[in-house]
């Protein structure tokens, strides 16, 4: 099985008389280790689809396994410890806790795991030294540059070491030069830490950074031009 | 809640800190509704151990039996203290001292020196054998009063609406058309008699032109033989006389002030209320403004019960901090402070009740105040929250 199988998804928000369907049977599969790109139209789904891998949002109908969990299946207690167990998520516009320094912002999500101080210190450590901000430990968010806000918000999302990093226009919001900066950083991520990384952009040239490259249209995925089906039908 | 995780204690602290003038505000109202409930809690723990401490279980009251409990409407014979240590026994008696006290009491104008207006005051008539019927009666300066001469309980002046200079020892003061000069002053270990002036019996008397008394005061061997004076008062039905005992007569009291006390309780309720008020405003423009900052909280992981207790802890935070001010203020200038009132004067007590009901509230409006905003913020699904500004 692969790491995360999303099975026959659909996601319906009623608004009143009308129904919107963004996703409608979606069905995708992403391999341990692998960097998938999400692009399509604004309005799509996509950030619904990312949601609702990282469990945040609750499918209308179909499964998520991840890591041979059906995270559909969890009650919100539980799905809070899975996520703070098995997710990075890099938001579009990091949400950084302006109370918190870099370094505390980092450590966050290691307090809600179990591990001595001092094993807690040295992973914040090694987050904040692999996006290069070792410097800028003790600054607050807003004594930060955007792109180094970003960065401090990669650092926390890959600091707990989770089964799945998923990052929901991590460069919306970002010039040119900082971009190329957080792609690269994206990269290394997937490369040289080797963290499964699902990305959702509107951008085409940084979704061609991905190794694969989905889009979703109409409330359905396609791959090189085909619309990819269940995995159940697949390895039948 | 134990074994989940919560959120550093910095986190809660240091959000205090992120709008300080807006704490700042906060903590002042804070501060000021736990001092008024610590005021109020004040006054009536300040009522209540002003008439506990008056009354004596030894000690009887005999007063006219139509002047229905106002002793200052009572009037009775000169002869009765001695008719009383005639037919009674168990009359308290030491070196050779009766302990009967002869005293004629009225409510009065009284004028002092820098006074434009006379103060309603209490005036006592006594004879030397008063302070050993009412033995919390403590001369603390100044000498017991001779002709022309008057003694001061330590809140007369404020029962007055004088000053406390006014009353002191070698001051003039005119009541019922005669000048009196004040020779001493005494304590009463927090009573009644604290409010009132002491005058000789017998000038008193001629002042007044009056021959009667308002009651005698007397000392029993022990609280069974107060029954005894009761049993004579009935029998000589003639006399027209009543016999209490002083710490029924003051319990009594305490029922009449009975709606004053329910009084303070609903206006402590009701100054307690307003705060959950004002606190809920405050902690709703708090949270609201951190919509998607609490959803990122819950996207990483932290459960919401965990969240609502950081935010509980803000503001209760900040409710302890008010009411740490408070209190020190309160027993700085509160504590001790005398107040007017119909019956007498009496001193606001900031005590081990006060603080606790203060505190009380304040603990109530962290959590109440903190609660209903937090929940709301928390309502929100994580998804739609993350995407607020
Ligand atoms: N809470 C919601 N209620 C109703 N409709 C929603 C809600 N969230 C998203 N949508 C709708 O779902 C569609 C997909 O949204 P989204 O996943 O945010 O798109 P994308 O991220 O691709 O821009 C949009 O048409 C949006 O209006
Ligand atoms: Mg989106």
């Amino acid at each position: 099985m692969s790491l995360v199988e999303v099975i026959n998804v659909t996601k319906e928000y009623a608004n009143g008389e009308e129904s919107i369907r963004p996703l409608d049977e979606v069905s995708l599969s992403v391999e341990e280790g692998d960097f998938v790109s999400l692009m399509g139209a604004s309005g799509s789904g996509k950030s619904t689809l990312l949601n609702l891998i990282a469990g945040i949002d609750l499918v209308t109908s179909g499964e998520i396994v991840v890591a041979d969990t059906d995270i559909t299946q969890l009650s919100r207690g539980k799905l809070a410890d899975w996520r703070a167990r098995h997710i990075g998520y890099i938001f579009q516009t990091h949400n950084l806790i302006p109370v918190l320094t870099a370094y505390e912002n980092v450590e966050l999500p290691l307090l809600l795991l179990p591990m001595s101080g001092a094993e807690r210190r040295k992973r914040v450590e090694i987050a904040m030294a692999a996006v290069d901000l070792t410097s800028r430990a003790s600054h607050y968010p807003r004594q930060m540059s955007g792109g180094q806000e970003q960065r401090v918000g990669i650092a926390r999302a890959i600091v707990s070491n989770p089964t799945l990093v998923v990052a929901d226009e991590p460069t919306g919001s970002l010039d040119d030069e900082t971009t190329e900066q957080i792609l690269q950083l994206l990269e290394r991520v997937n490369n040289e830490l080797g963290m499964t990384l699902l990305m959702v952009t509107h951008d085409a040239d940084a979704g061609q950074r991905a190794r694969r490259k989905i889009r979703l249209e109409r409330g359905r995925l396609m791959e090189n031009g085909k619309e990819l089906h269940t995995a159940k039908i697949r390895t039948a | 809640m134990l074994g989940q995780k919560l959120l550093p204690w910095d986190y809660g602290v240091r959000n205090l800190f992120r709008r300080p003038s807006r704490s700042a505000l906060t903590l002042g109202g804070l501060t000021i509704v736990v001092l008024l409930v610590l005021v109020v809690v004040g006054f009536i723990r300040g009522l209540e151990k002003s008439l506990a401490a008056t009354g004596n279980p030894n000690v009887v009251l005999v007063y006219a039996l139509s002047s229905a409990a106002d002793v200052e409407n009572s009037s009775i014979a000169g002869r009765t203290p001695a008719l009383l240590s005639a037919s009674v026994d168990g009359v308290r008696r030491q070196h050779g001292v009766e302990y009967v006290s002869p005293e004629l009491y009225l409510g009065t104008r009284i004028t002092t020196a820098n006074m434009p207006e006379p103060g309603m005051g209490l005036v006592r008539g006594v004879t030397t054998t008063a302070p050993l019927v009412r033995g919390q009666v403590q001369l603390a300066e100044g000498t017991w009063p001779q002709s022309g001469e008057v003694m001061v309980g330590r809140l007369a002046y404020s029962k007055l609406g004088a000053d406390e200079q006014d009353l002191a020892i070698g001051q003039q003061i005119t009541f019922d058309g005669q000048t009196w000069t004040i020779s001493g002053r005494f304590t009463a270990a927090g009573s009644a008699f604290e409010s009132e002036i002491w005058a000789p019996l017998t000038e008193l008397q001629t002042v007044l032109k009056r021959q009667d008394l308002s009651l005698v005061a007397v000392a029993m061997d022990s609280p069974d033989r107060v029954a005894d004076v009761d049993m004579f008062c009935r029998e000589r039905v003639d006399l027209e006389l009543k016999a209490v005992s002083e710490s029924a007569y003051y319990a009594s009291l305490q029922t009449h002030y009975k709606p004053v006390r329910m009084l303070g309780w609903v206006v402590v309720a009701l100054v307690a209320g307003s705060g959950i008020f004002a606190g809920l405003n405050t902690m709703y423009g708090a949270v609201v403004g951190r919509t998607r900052e609490l959803a990122t909280l819950q996207a990483l992981g932290f459960r919401r019960r965990a969240i609502l207790l950081t935010l509980v802890q803000e503001a209760t935070l900040l409710a302890c901090a008010g009411a740490l001010i408070a209190c020190i203020i309160g027993l700085t200038f509160v504590d001790g402070a005398a107040v007017r009132f119909t019956m007498g004067a009496f001193m606001l007590t900031v005590d081990s009740v006060g603080i606790s009901v203060a505190c009380g509230v304040a603990a109530l409006l962290g959590v109440v105040g903190a609660l209903p905003p937090a929940i709301k913020a928390m309502q929100l699904p994580v998804v739609e929250a993350i995407k607020s500004i």
